[in-house]
């Protein structure tokens, strides 16, 4: 993978998302229901708020430009159920990340799974497993 | 001081001690519900579908149930269900209201005509991506929305009164049960958790609520009106899961009373790392949504962008 925008255009593809809805708070119609892009980038800054948490990820492009990507989940509570925690995601940490994007073309995504430099998958959604 | 006054003192800080003691031990000590027994009997979903259909009102399922249950018996201290822990919905549960409703099927409640056909309006819109929750803007679930939200929930009974909590909005349901009635009809003002007054049949605490506002049972469900009123009765169903039998009565939407069941199932926490964290919903602009023209729901300016980005017209 390259550091520009690669993955983003190229990860674009058709995936069908699990069922659950993938925010409770408001619905998900802004985002591509079907679609998923992937990017990979540096953490800029990990926001740990309610009712959503974003982690903006700086990715850069092919032309040396760098766009912040923001990707939604649940707040720190779902973050937390699923293992996640911020101190994992500091700013600086190396990414790969993947989302439903939005339908407006907006840098802005769902947070699906992310993938660190060193293998650790981070997946929100497994905050809602009751276990 | 005498010799006598400082023996007495000594006595008195004894006591005082023990005394601490003991009701810190209590306190740690699990709750006991060993004597507590029930005289309302456990049904099948069909006998509770059928008993709803066998009271015209909310208020007479209330009364039956009471009766049955020889009036309910006020919780003492000592002998208490523990409820204690995190909870949450199953996520097999989704967001529907009935969690026995399949996968891509309609919600189970039987409308009203005109509740119906809004109801095939809004998911046909929900379908050509046109979709706007009335919570968005950090408006509460209300009740009995209230029920099915999936974010994690805490139990707290007390003798006089118990707190059923959702995380979502910081919402708390308030259950009385010291005997007091529900406010004078005069006087009822529709409100978003309404008003809950209960009695305990040994285990089970069995709630009515009525003085309800109107909302949305959940997306892509039908409404309810202000004239929604609900029976519950929850009780421990094992070590770690708390059940709720549901009638909600509201005869302008409903052709008759819709029974649900729901679980709730308490969240593995050996480390005590659980927290739940204070809802304020304007802590963050990137969470900030509206309803477009078309109707549908759109994110508002992004804090990490470097421009005037908000997308569509707002409705």
């Amino acid at each position: 993978m390259t550091r520009a925008f690669r993955n983003a255009l190229l990860g674009l593809g058709a995936v069908v998302i699990a069922a659950m809805p993938t925010f409770a708070h408001h619905s998900g119609a802004m985002f591509e229901e079907k679609k998923t892009i992937t990017v990979e980038g540096v953490v800029k800054e990990f926001q740990w708020t309610n009712p959503h948490s974003w982690l903006l990820v700086d990715v850069t492009g092919k032309d040396g430009k760098v766009t912040t990507w923001g990707f939604e989940a649940e707040g720190p509570t779902t973050l937390q159920r699923a293992g996640i925690r911020p101190s994992e995601l500091r700013a600086g940490t190396k990414l790969t990340i993947t989302g439903r994007p939005m339908k407006d073309g907006r840098p802005a995504a769902t947070w699906e799974y992310a993938v660190r430099a060193d293998g650790k998958k981070f997946n929100p959604r497994e905050g809602f497993a009751v276990k | 001081m005498t010799a006598r006054t400082k023996l007495t003192m000594a006595s008195v800080t004894c006591v005082g001690l023990a005394i601490l003691a003991s009701a810190c031990t209590r306190t740690a000590e699990a709750p006991s519900a060993a004597t507590l027994s029930a005289t309302i009997p456990q049904r099948t979903k069909e006998q509770n579908i059928e008993l709803g259909r066998q009271q015209k009102t909310a208020a007479d399922l209330y009364r039956a149930l009471k009766d049955e249950a020889k009036g309910g018996k006020r919780l003492e201290w000592n002998v208490m269900p523990d409820w204690r822990g995190v909870y949450s919905r199953p996520a097999n549960a989704g967001f529907a209201f009935d969690p026995d409703q399949a996968p891509g099927a309609p919600p189970t409640a039987k409308l009203t005509p005109e509740f119906q056909e809004k109801l095939t309006k809004r998911i046909a819109e929900v379908k050509r991506g046109i979709e706007w929750d009335p919570i968005s803007t950090c408006a509460p679930p209300g009740h009995p929305r209230w029920l099915t939200e999936p974010f994690t929930r805490e139990f707290i009974v007390t003798p006089d009164q118990t707190w059923l909590i959702n995380e979502m909005v910081n919402d708390i349901r308030r259950i009385y049960t010291d005997g007091r009635d529900h406010v004078p009809e005069e006087d009822r003002i529709p409100l978003e958790n309404g008003d809950s007054i209960g009695f305990w049949d040994g285990p089970k605490l069995v709630i009515h609520t009525n003085q309800l506002r109107s909302g949305i049972y959940q997306r892509s469900h039908p409404d309810y009106t202000e004239r929604v009123e609900t029976v519950e009765i929850w009780q421990k169903a094992d070590d770690k899961t708390v059940t709720a039998d549901v009638w909600v009565y509201d005869p302008p939407a409903l052709a008759e009373p819709w029974y649900v069941k729901q679980s709730y199932v308490k969240l593995s926490d050996p480390d005590k790392s659980l927290r739940i964290r204070y809802w304020n919903c304007g802590e963050n602009q990137n969470n900030s949504v509206f309803q477009t023209q078309d109707g549908t729901t759109q994110f508002r300016d992004f804090s990490f962008t470097d421009k005037d980005n908000q997308g569509g017209k707002q409705k």
